[in-house]
């Protein structure tokens, strides 16, 4: 079992979706209920082999790569096909393949117009694909074209199944996207020849093997030089984050995108970006990250206190989830400004916990819509009165992600505050604790819109509008895809060692560059 | 300089030619012109525009096919005359261009670009008088095809 | 008199002539012949069939083509390039490789003519013809090695594109095409010839070996003649490869011209004037190449921010995909300015993968173009993906491809050039290069919305059109165009390792 999933395990996780994709296509497109049983199926089948990885995970060897994989893949440029799990990466790829087959679950009966199950749920496995790789990859060309993938069926996903402007946000959605992987891929190059060559069965040649570039760590490059091969990676990450003021297309794509659209995207898209500071950007250039930190650290708190503002001017209940994405995802970008393991430790828990909540805070805006039709929040309330189970969830929800001690939101928000306390050594340290103070008055706005939305949702009685209608309260699919991602929010909010434990030996060995250039 | 004598005398002869037939022509025909040889129309109508210039689109297509042929001659020509020098290699290049020239003749002759007169075989093949044929099929609408209206379907 | 005439011309004497290694010329004599063979065949034989027997017939005749290069391929691989005809032509692995893109380039043009001049009413067997006679010209530019061979080759190429740009003899926009084509095409040839004209002044031959001999043996005390010489000559290639600021004619004429027309220009003709520039300058004058690269350079900016920028204002399909067709002229110039191993090997890459997509693309134009090949606009491509899903699809995987999307080739086609420029230290204008990328996938996206989108609102009010029709020789071309795009996007491998070989060896720099 070992040995397979060492060698297979993660390609396995990998390409399975687009095996079930395949099948997918043999079979015709009326039969829907066959196209979902495969769907699920293979999304789960992917869980099983992402539950499996955890499992056999060394837990004492977490800034190690495990299950590595490492073969010829284009020779010509020496790129190949690397892929490799360490305590980062787990907790994003577990995240992915929980993720997935909720989403497919909870579309069982909730396809958003116009239909068509095959193409959707097809969309749904190439997604998974491109997530699950992007995390795996240890390549830079591999990771590059996984975390392009994403792109294609997102954009189908908003343009085909989106809202009344869905063209518009898609189109939007896809350039903004684009314009960062353009630059990144000139980064990547970049990186490629102006980094050392190895040798490679008596060849030298340059790498794209990230753990390579990792231990060269940009030694011996040209301080410009660096920050400008950094910038390019900034903004391939951070538009895909989103991080102010390249924010603007997430709220056009999630309130466009269909609800299991916005829930993907939210909780494992959004990763990609922050998941790439983490493991390509800070690691192999440490020297020019310290020096992109403050600019990192300033665009955060932006993001916190605009995204929180955003919120509260917000009108509809999706886009107000949208706005709190970016204030989140600030959260999280200031952990990684601050360069320390204790930041970017809470960065990643961050990631997964925000992932957890706002896409289960889509999921219910998604039940809303498809119940009232409407996500005005205006014409919204007394969802407890006429759905008592969801209008809890909500609540529950709206909790978490104000960062309620004792749920999971609370263990990436409060840790990253913490930790910008003390930033890396080098990087200024009355700059840090103002974007302390400015996170932590985040933390109150947060709370302030999602209590807002709250009380007007759930609480008081229902409108007018809707007094006399019957409104259907969780359907069983709904329990099946929303009661584990509670349950995960509960656990890991008492149990926040969890993923701090599996993190926190790979953040140290991913950041012994950064350690390395002291002072 | 010497070397280029014959051409210039042979220059000199064609301009001379022509330069004696122009003023032949000039001094020996008789002219006697009135009104109505120069008017355009014989049946005497004055007309109010300038008519547009006629002529045969067949001169054209004859002059050029004359050029192609004149060409096949001017290598002809100097080939004629160091044929034993280039031996093998020359007869299979002339030969080439030929069959070059032949092929495009037989083209010519089978696209009927030699045959004067008016078109016989589009009368063989579309009848005067047939249900297919009305006053949008055989009037053409000049200036109406391939504009992007679209809506305007002329059939040719 | 007449003893002076005869006295000049000498005793007879043997005339060295030059031995052909016709076997080296096999593919571009096949073709060739071919052409003829067809011309004469076809007139004789009565215009109108049933049977599509003039395209079987040039895909036979581009077959055995294709099939007299690959051997020699093997065979310049292993021994070396053949210099052949007093070195004035040389086939090498540069001039296979571009040989057979052109040539697949006929064959994907000559299966989307068929259905085309059915739909068209238009007959007989001189389309295929003039398409493998241009083609001739092609390949004879690919392994030209004297530049008046590379002319020669321009003007049988050019001519033949010219008249086909005029095919559709009941179309007015098809003649307009065809004279503007013609008149600034003849411009551009002047200016083509003035430039070989000057290069034999700076350097005493049109041989470009012996250019480059003379170059690197020699300084010139002034190069202002080389100078003017290289301006002219990129004129002369700027305007074939429809470069920034040559490109005006190229929309007006993609939008004229029949669209499998367009297909073969966008990429044989591509094909083969890169073909010339990247033996002109890439390696003829490779010593100067800090002179001509930051010409290429401007220009490629221009070009790329050219194609890419001015395709978003339009609404015609057609229109969008001439510009874009300009953005990606400029992406291999990108490679071109590299001027390195790695740089032609891209160039190469992306020439390769470009005529399937490209063909493909205006195979779909053509489909949807229905009779009369005007209906282009936007609003014509609405609604697609429902009545037509595999079409859609296909053209879906085209434009993807040509934005750069991973399983695709484009992907790797874009990133080899921005790699060659990135090696080459050229970063901002990789940066310029990836940015047109975004501008251009703008206009991709909107024909991909308008076909899987758009459709709903519409759909009960416009009328009812009648389904495509789409010919069965077309359906082959598509499929094939999406069997290599997405085949070559998997599985980059052997068009790669075939790239590397085909690349020349450059002279190192001074």
């Amino acid at each position: 079992m070992k040995d397979l999933l060492n060698g297979w395990g993660l390609t396995a996780a990998t390409f399975l979706p687009l095996v079930g994709l395949a099948v997918m296509m043999l079979i015709p497109k009326a039969e829907e209920t066959l196209h979902k049983v495969v769907a699920l199926v293979t999304s789960l089948a992917v869980f099983a082999i992402g539950v499996a990885l955890i499992a056999t995970f060394d837990y004492d060897k977490t800034g190690n790569l495990q299950f590595v994989v490492d073969k010829k893949w284009i020779q010509l440029i020496n790129s190949r096909y690397i892929v490799g799990l360490d305590g980062i990466s787990l907790p994003l790829l577990a995240l992915t393949v929980f993720i997935v087959p909720l989403v497919v679950i909870y579309s069982w009966n909730h396809f958003p117009e116009p239909n068509n199950p095959k193409a959707f749920l097809a969309l749904i496995l190439l997604l998974e694909t491109g997530m699950v790789g992007s995390f795996v990859a240890q390549d830079l060309i591999l990771f590059f074209v996984f975390f392009e993938i994403v792109l294609l069926p997102m954009y189908f996903m908003i343009g085909v199944w989106g809202g009344e402007q869905r063209q518009y946000a898609a189109i939007k959605f896809f350039l903004y996207t684009l314009f960062g992987s353009a630059l990144m891929i000139v980064s990547i190059l970049a990186t490629y020849s102006l980094s050392p060559k190895i040798n490679i069965d008596g060849h030298l040649v340059h790498t794209f093997d990230m753990r390579l570039l990792s231990t060269w760590a940009g030694g011996g490059l040209a301080r410009t030089t660096g920050i400008l091969v950094f910038g390019g990676f900034f903004m391939g990450f951070g538009i895909k984050v989103p991080m102010f003021p390249f924010h603007t297309w997430l709220p056009d794509a999630h309130t466009q995108a269909p609800t299991q659209g916005s829930v993907i995207l939210a909780a494992v898209l959004l990763k990609l970006g922050t998941y790439g500071f983490v493991r390509i950007a800070i690691p192999i250039f440490p020297q020019a990250a310290k020096s992109w930190a403050p600019a990192i650290g300033i665009l955060a708190v932006i993001g916190i206190i605009y995204g929180a503002l955003g919120c509260l001017a917000q009108t509809d209940m999706k886009r107000l989830i949208a706005f709190s994405s970016v204030a989140h995802m600030g959260f999280v970008m200031l952990g990684i400004a601050t360069l320390t393991p204790f930041g970017i430790n809470a960065a990643i828990f961050g990631m997964v916990a925000h992932g957890l909540i706002t896409g289960m805070l889509f999921f219910i805006a998604g039940s809303v819509k498809d119940r009232f039709h409407t996500l005005e929040i205006k014409r919204l309330g007394g969802l407890l009165i006429q759905a008592p189970h969801m209008g809890w969830l909500l609540g529950l929800a709206c909790m978490a992600s104000l960062g309620l001690p004792g749920l999971a939101g609370f263990w990436g928000e409060f840790p990253a505050i913490l930790s910008s306390y003390s930033p890396a050594a080098g990087l200024s340290l009355p700059l840090f604790r103002t974007f302390m103070v400015v996170a932590a008055i985040g933390t109150i706005l947060a709370a302030g819109y999602l209590l807002w939305l709250l009380q007007r949702v759930a609480f008081g009685t229902p409108t007018e509008e809707f007094a006399d209608e019957h409104i259907h309260d969780m359907h069983l699919t709904d329990y099946i895809a929303w009661v584990p991602m509670v349950v995960m929010i509960l656990v890991l909010g008492f149990y926040p060692n969890l993923i701090f434990r599996v993190t926190d030996g790979a953040v140290i060995h991913s950041l012994a560059g950064v350690t390395k250039l002291g002072g | 300089m010497g070397q280029y004598l014959p051409v210039v005398a042979m220059l000199v002869l064609a301009v001379v030619f022509a330069i004696l037939s122009f003023a032949a022509s000039k001094l020996l025909a008789p002219r006697r012109p009135s009104a109505a040889k120069s008017s355009p129309y014989e049946c005497g109508i004055v007309p109010s525009q300038e008519p547009p210039e006629r002529f045969p689109v067949r001169f054209y297509l004859v002059a050029m096919i004359f050029i192609v042929f004149d060409i096949e001659i001017i290598f002809m020509y100097p080939y004629a005359v160091i044929y034993r020098d280039l031996g093998a290699f020359g007869l299979v290049e002339v030969l080439t261009f030929a069959i070059a020239v032949f092929a495009s003749f037989v083209y010519l002759i089978a696209n009927g670009a030699l045959d004067w007169g008016p078109a016989k075989r589009l009368g063989r093949r579309d009848p005067q008088m047939s249900a297919t044929r009305t006053t949008t099929s055989t009037v053409r609408r000049v200036g109406l095809e391939g504009r992007p209206a679209g809506d305007e379907e002329v059939a040719a | 008199m007449t003893s002076l005439l005869f006295a000049q011309l000498g005793t007879p004497h043997r005339i060295q002539t030059p031995s052909v290694a016709w076997s080296g010329l096999l593919p571009v004599l096949v073709l060739l012949g071919g052409a003829v063979v067809l011309m004469v065949v076809g007139a004789l034989l009565p215009r109108r069939s049933r049977h599509s027997w003039h395209l079987w017939l040039t895909l036979l005749i581009a077959a055995g083509s294709i099939g007299c290069a690959v051997p020699l391929w093997f065979r310049v691989r292993d021994h070396g390039p053949l210099s052949i005809l007093r070195d004035a032509v040389r086939v090498d692995g540069l001039a296979l490789f571009l040989g057979i893109v052109i040539v697949v380039g006929v064959m994907l043009a000559a299966l989307l003519t068929d259905g085309y001049l059915r739909r068209e009413e238009l007959e007989g067997p001189e389309p295929y013809v003039l398409l493998m006679l241009s083609a001739t010209g092609g390949l004879l530019m690919a392994s030209a090695n004297d530049l008046i061979v590379m002319f020669l080759g321009l003007e049988i190429l050019s001519l033949a594109v010219y008249v086909l740009a005029g095919l559709h003899v009941r179309r007015l926009r098809s003649g307009e095409a065809a004279m503007k084509y013609f008149v600034l095409g003849g411009f551009s040839s002047a200016f083509f010839l003035y430039g070989i004209a000057l290069a034999y002044g700076a350097t005493g031959s049109t041989n470009l070996t012996d250019i480059q001999r003379f170059l690197a043996t020699n300084t010139l005390t002034n190069n202002g003649l080389l100078l003017a010489s290289f301006a002219l000559l990129l004129v002369g290639f700027g305007f074939k490869v429809a470069a920034a600021p040559f490109h005006s004619w190229a929309p007006d004429v993609y939008e004229g011209s029949p669209s499998p027309v367009v297909s073969f220009m966008a990429s044989a003709v591509k094909a083969a004037a890169f073909a010339g520039l990247i033996r002109v300058f890439v390696y003829a004058f490779a010593l100067d190449r800090h002179d001509w690269q930051p010409i290429v350079y401007v220009v490629a900016v221009l070009t790329l921010l050219v194609g890419s920028v001015l395709a978003v204002v339009q609404t015609n399909v057609k229109r969008m995909l001439a510009y874009s067709s300009i953005n990606h002229a400029g992406f291999v110039l990108v490679g071109v300015q590299a001027a390195s191993d790695r740089g032609v090997r891209s160039a190469l890459f992306y020439l390769a993968t470009y005529t399937f997509m490209v063909a493909g693309s205006f195979g779909v134009v053509t489909i949807v173009g229905r009779r009369g090949d005007n209906r282009h606009q936007l609003d014509d491509y609405k609604g697609l993906a429902r009545t037509e899903p595999l079409l859609a699809f296909a053209f879906l995987v085209f434009l993807l491809a040509q934005a750069g999307v991973p399983f695709t080739s484009g992907l790797w086609a874009k990133f080899y050039v921005i790699g060659a420029a990135v090696e080459a230290r050229s970063f901002w204008l990789a940066l310029v290069a990836m940015l047109s990328t975004v501008i251009s996938a703008f206009l991709y996206l909107r024909i991909v919305l308008a076909m899987y989108g758009g459709a709903d609102e519409a759909d009960e009010a416009a009328p009812a059109v009648p389904r495509l029709r789409i010919p069965f020789a077309a359906r082959i071309a598509l499929v094939v165009s999406v069997v290599a795009t997405i085949g070559f996007g998997l599985v980059p491998g052997p068009l790669t390792h075939a790239s590397k070989t085909a690349v020349p060896k450059i002279a190192a720099g001074k």
